[in-house]
């Protein structure tokens, strides 16, 4: 498949010159959206494993402390009989205060807000509750509860998730077309600055494929070289990124670390964006030489 | 690939060829060539010589007609076996067509190389070969550094390394004075001894009558054989005795492999 001599001075080209840089640039951008997409597929099935495993039971507190105990239990007992449920827990009012800090501060005024009772609920592995029926079974018997399995809240974030990685597949698309749209162009136009060399091949019974060796071979060195480049300035740019976001420490932002398996991906790109390049210049001389007699 | 080797090595039948929707360039031409024979191409200027050498060398496709190469014909060939039969054909350009960028020994080792030969074996038969040609201690030169009859004798090198079944060769005596000329034909001839259809066009006419082979004269686009035709030429048409051959034979090599005594010659 490679040569390592050519017969015809494809290294002397200008736009051969000019290739890496852009390839460099393609995989620089190729890099940053794969990376995007990755923390999202991971950020997105942890949440998935963490949510769906989970209920909250909620009872919205009464003026009177005792009848809301009262409540409470009832719920605990009826909980208790449910054979999917693992296991329970009512989160303590130092809890509730702690899950309201971000939004509302530190203050004494909000120990005396009638504060609603939560009760964690974590389903057995593999189980399969029905979430309504169990919040019809709780309404029958207790006023003011209501059960919240994280539908809603993990429907609307694997949607946002999902348009994400679709722009960002979007963009990895567009990269891939503007490489193979550069390298066409190059290819053509270095056919055409070398038309004569490559006539005399074929007239002394060079087959396409000989020609077509030639321009791949160094596609995929350019590829090589521009590919290398950009993840070089990638990689940077990616650690600047995870730091500021540690820096920042905030409980809305996903986890930015990046994996073994995702830097073996990301370090790959190279490979693929070169061997795309490769790939093209060798499809668009053979191509163009077919029309050839 | 399947070839007749025993019929006309080239073929054509009422070929007609024309630019585009210009007039005809070559007009029902009707011709064959046998094994091993000499032919010289004539006639003036703009006569269609040169397209008539681009269709034997498959550069270029007739306009009507038929040809056949190796008893194969052109238009029903798969595209796929024609570098196969271009690699039997030796062709030396009038304009040489060298690649500037590549030595000498590389522009010769082309043929080679395109047909999977091995390394060693380009190295040892390139290097023979331009020794051969004088061109020893120009094996790292590019073109553009040599002379016109330097350059003539890299591209004749070129055409020939392979040692190829047909060899046309367009005005090779066109950039040269008449002494090395005249050291170019005889270089020809002793290719087409050892069986090789030589095909030359040329506007030297002094040359052609020395030489004594059959002619194609072409004018007008239209081809007229004259002297000879088909027929592999006597040692009586170069003006020599039938005795004189085995002596002018050249010598063979280790591998019993017949090479051209070239150095003599040129």
């Amino acid at each position: 498949m490679f040569t390592s001599r050519s017969d015809l001075p494809l290294d002397k080209d200008a736009l051969s010159r000019f290739l890496p840089w852009l390839i460099a640039f393609m995989v620089f951008l190729a890099v940053l959206a794969m990376a995007g997409m990755l923390v999202l597929n991971s950020t997105a099935s942890r949440w998935d494993q963490g949510i769906s495993g989970t209920l909250t039971i909620q009872l919205i507190p009464t003026d009177d402390p005792e009848e809301d105990d009262e409540r409470l239990q009832k719920v605990l007992s009826i909980i208790a009989q449910t054979p999917e449920i693992d296991r329970y827990e009512t989160l303590s009012d130092d809890r509730l205060l702690k899950l309201l800090e971000p939004w509302l501060g530190v203050t004494e005024g909000i120990k005396d807000l009638p504060l609603p009772r939560l009760v964690d609920v974590e389903l057995k592995a593999g189980a399969k509750l029905d979430a309504d029926a169990l919040n019809k079974r709780l309404q029958a018997q207790v006023s003011g509860v209501g059960v919240d399995d994280h539908r809603i809240w993990l429907k609307r974030l694997v949607r946002l998730i999902q348009t994400v990685q679709g722009l960002a597949t979007l963009v990895l698309v567009f990269i891939a077309l503007a490489t193979i749209g550069t390298v066409v162009f190059t290819t053509r136009t270095g056919l055409a600055i070398h038309r004569e060399a490559i006539e005399v091949l074929h007239l002394i019974g060079a087959q396409d494929s000989y020609v077509a060796r030639q321009f791949a071979s160094r596609a995929l060195m350019l590829g090589l070289k521009g590919g290398v480049i950009g993840l070089a300035l990638a990689l940077p740019t990616l650690m600047g990124i995870g730091a500021l976001a540690r820096q920042m420490e905030s409980t809305l932002l996903p986890d930015v670390t990046l994996g073994l398996a995702h830097w073996t991906v990301l370090a790959a790109l190279p490979v693929v964006v070169s061997l795309i390049a490769m790939l093209t210049a060798r499809l668009t001389v053979m191509n163009t030489l077919s029309r050839m007699l | 690939m399947t070839t007749d080797d025993n019929g006309p090595i080239v073929r054509f039948e009422n070929v007609g060829l024309r630019y585009g929707l210009g007039p005809e360039v070559l007009q029902d031409v009707t011709f064959s060539l046998a094994p091993g024979s000499f032919h010289f191409l004539i006639g003036p200027s703009g006569a269609g010589k040169s397209s008539l050498l681009k269709l034997i060398y498959l550069a270029m496709k007739p306009s009507r007609g038929l040809i056949s190469l190796f008893g194969r014909n052109i238009q029903s060939t798969p595209r796929g076996d024609l570098p196969a039969m271009r690699r039997r054909v030796g062709v030396v350009f009038q304009e040489f067509r060298l690649l500037n960028h590549l030595s000498a020994f590389d522009n010769v080792a082309l043929p080679l190389r395109v047909a999977g030969a091995r390394k060693s074996d380009i190295q040892k038969h390139v290097v023979e070969l331009l020794s051969w040609v004088g061109l020893k201690d120009h094996l790292d030169a590019r073109p553009p550094t040599l002379s016109g009859g330097q350059q003539q004798r890299v591209s004749i090198a070129r055409a020939v390394i392979s040692r190829p079944k047909l060899l046309l060769a367009d005005e090779p005596t066109g950039n040269v004075d008449d002494r090395l000329g005249i050291r170019l034909m005889h270089l020809f001839e002793e290719l087409n001894k050892f069986g090789t259809t030589v095909v030359i066009a040329t506007h030297n006419s002094h040359l052609v009558e020395q030489m004594g082979f059959p002619k194609m004269y072409l004018d007008e686009g239209w081809l007229e054989m004259v002297g000879g035709g088909n027929e592999k030429p006597t040692s009586d048409a170069r003006g020599k005795d039938p005795s004189e051959e085995a002596e002018d034979d050249p010598p063979k090599d280790d591998d019993g492999d017949s090479l051209l005594d070239l150095e003599k010659l040129i």
